[in-house]
């Protein structure tokens, strides 16, 4: 897959603080996860990949353009959703996207159209009339969401899109920036929920204090760990846990009350399944359990 | 239900990439300067925010609209020929405009820093230079209409109300056909300059609106009493002093325009070169206010 985005010894301090340290990138076309905690270097980042900071070292180019050389062309190609409000509040949802749209270069009618049809696409079809000020924290979120697009870009950078969305609203806007990927747009995804990034992105880029921890498909990050989760409901614990232990196996009960069995191929796998036939048990569940990309954040990123 | 709406489906029409024209920086300014001068006008905005503007252009053009209708009234009387308000006069002396500038360059201003819309207009192919001449681009734009509108008004109606004819008229008067555009385009690019300045100050239109007006008294008050102080008089010597007046300093420029020469009555007349010094001051201050507006945009957090 083409790189989106090179980044060599890129480097950013402010006084007092590195916010970035010596990165280096190379992010694949399609959904990228840029996770860290607080102060990680996700928003100076972005910032850089937009030429409205310049490196104190290193250099980035964003679809093969030098952004210290070509900042303007860079952001042609570029949708940006900050994480703050950004939104005038006094302007309808339709004429703040198409507004956008004819700041990214587009002429003025097809500026309208396409608001139109970005708006429709996040789910504000109805209420692309009101006023922003009006508008809930998701709508909002999706209005951000379609001014990013509207331009059509080659593409977008995410700022913690679901921050301050309830549950149903996280997983509206997270499967609007799953379709993103599949319309040809590239994403960069920049938040400190792990969930939303092994959700959505194929490929995850760990920032700790400034400095790279991972740059890597999301698929070998999760790879199987030889442990299988076992659910018989909370009152048959230990007795499947007595008989697994008395067949060899090794056995932990996780915090949630469910079987933890390590095995070694599929004759455990036919042993697991064979004692809770004998015993007689309900198998609610067996599962592979994979690795969380918070396992691989706390144990790649260096301790504070 | 009918068979067809048994047969019918919803489409998802998804999202269709743009292939065609797209511009660049240039077309960027031109959209926000567009934006603003339809925020400045009132356009697609309540109807509150269309009341400043409509005030404006009725205060502005109806001396035009009674000069006509007097010189109509008396054309064929011994006060024909009347004029009470002259085109030199006409242009700038009136405080709505002032007024307007105050409300309306906070208004498209202040509210891009205050709701931190500034870092997603940057994101987009713009510069802080290009944000500042949309700003001052869609200030003065209303400006110059406001002053040259009513001119325009004044003029035509002359023509027609002449007793000579429109012909004689416009003979008489060619001069003005580039004075009232000239003047009112230096007008228009000080009021916008300066509004633009004082507003990129402060993120609260109130605030940015009332230090407008502040700075224009302010300089007034100080100007007068100097001059005064000095034992200046309007038409008596005059002080340097009167340089201190922000608000009238492009009707100084305005003079120079219309006569060659400062205005008797100008409290500059009388110093010497107070019009290369009235120059000057304009010269500075619209200089120094194009500084602090693209100081104040160089850098824009994201």
């Amino acid at each position: 897959m083409a790189s989106i985005v090179r980044a060599h010894g890129l480097t950013k301090r402010y006084p007092g603080v590195t916010a970035l340290d010596a990165v280096d990138l190379d992010l694949p076309a399609g959904r990228v996860g840029l996770v860290g905690a607080n102060g990680a270097g996700k928003t100076t980042l972005f910032r850089l990949l937009l030429g409205l900071s310049t490196p104190d070292a290193g250099s980035v180019e964003v679809c093969g353009i030098s952004v210290a050389d070509n900042p303007i062309g860079v952001r042609s190609l570029i949708g940006y959703m900050p994480e703050h409000d950004c939104l005038p509040l006094d302007q309808t949802a339709a004429d703040v996207v198409s507004t956008f749209g004819e700041l990214g270069g587009l002429p003025v009618r097809a500026a309208r159209q396409r608001a139109s049809e970005v708006l429709d696409l996040v789910g504000l079809d109805e209420a692309r009339f009101r006023p922003v000020g009006g508008f809930s924290t998701g709508m909002r979120q999706r209005t951000k969401l379609a001014q990013a697009i509207v331009a059509d870009p080659k593409l977008v950078l995410l700022d913690e899109p679901t921050a301050g969305l309830d549950p149903s609203g996280r997983q509206e806007m997270l499967a609007l920036v799953d379709r993103l990927g599949s319309f040809g747009i590239a994403v960069v995804l920049a938040t400190h929920l792990l969930d939303d990034v092994a959700q959505v992105c194929d490929h995850v880029v760990m920032l700790d204090g400034g400095r790279l921890v991972t740059d890597a498909p999301t698929d070998t990050l999760l790879h199987q760990t030889g442990t299988v989760t076992v659910d018989v409901g909370p009152n048959a614990v230990a007795q499947l846990a007595a008989a697994l232990g008395a067949r060899g196996l090794a056995v932990t009960t996780d915090d949630s009350g469910m079987l933890e069995v390590t095995v070694a191929g599929d004759t455990d796998l036919d042993t697991i399944r064979d004692v809770v036939a004998d015993l007689g048990l309900p198998l609610h569940r067996l599962t592979n359990r994979l690795t969380s990309l918070d396992d691989v954040f706390v144990h790649r990123a260096p301790a504070p | 239900m009918s068979a067809r709406a048994a047969t019918g489906a919803v489409y998802d029409r998804g999202y269709r990439p743009y292939d065609g024209p797209r511009g660049g920086r240039r077309a960027a300014t031109a959209a926000l300067y567009r934006t603003s001068l339809r925020r400045a006008i009132g356009l697609r905005r309540p109807w509150r925010q269309k009341v400043a503007p409509a005030v404006l252009l009725a205060i502005a053009v109806i001396p035009a609209v009674v000069n006509v209708g007097v010189g109509y009234l008396t054309r064929n009387t011994p006060a024909e020929g009347f004029e009470f308000i002259t085109y030199r006069e006409y242009l700038g002396v009136s405080s709505a405009l002032l007024l307007f500038v105050a409300l309306v360059a906070p208004d498209i201003v202040c509210p891009d820093r205050r709701q931190r819309v500034l870092p997603l207009i940057f994101a987009r192919p713009i510069t802080g230079p290009d944000y500042a001449l949309a700003k001052v681009g869609a200030i003065f734009t209303c400006v110059f209409s406001f002053s040259f509108l009513p001119q325009v008004v004044l003029y035509v109606g002359q023509m027609l109300v002449t007793k000579g004819g429109a012909l004689a008229y416009l003979r008489h008067n060619t001069a003005v056909l580039w004075q009232v555009p000239v003047a009112a385009a230096i007008l228009a690019l000080f009021y916008a300059v300066l509004g633009i300045a004082v507003a990129s100050l402060s993120g609260r239109r109130m605030v940015a609106g009332a230090s407008m007006l502040g700075v224009t008294l302010v300089t007034s008050t100080i100007s007068g009493i100097l001059v005064r102080a000095d034992g200046g008089r309007p038409g008596s010597g005059g002080h340097p002093a009167a340089l201190l007046n922000v608000l009238a300093l492009p009707l100084r420029i305005r003079d120079l325009v219309f006569l060659g020469h400062l205005h008797r009555d100008s409290p500059l007349s009388g110093v010497a070169g107070g019009g290369a010094l009235a120059v000057g001051a304009y010269v500075a201050v619209v200089g120094g206010c194009i500084a602090v507006i693209l100081s104040r945009y160089r850098s824009v957090e994201a």
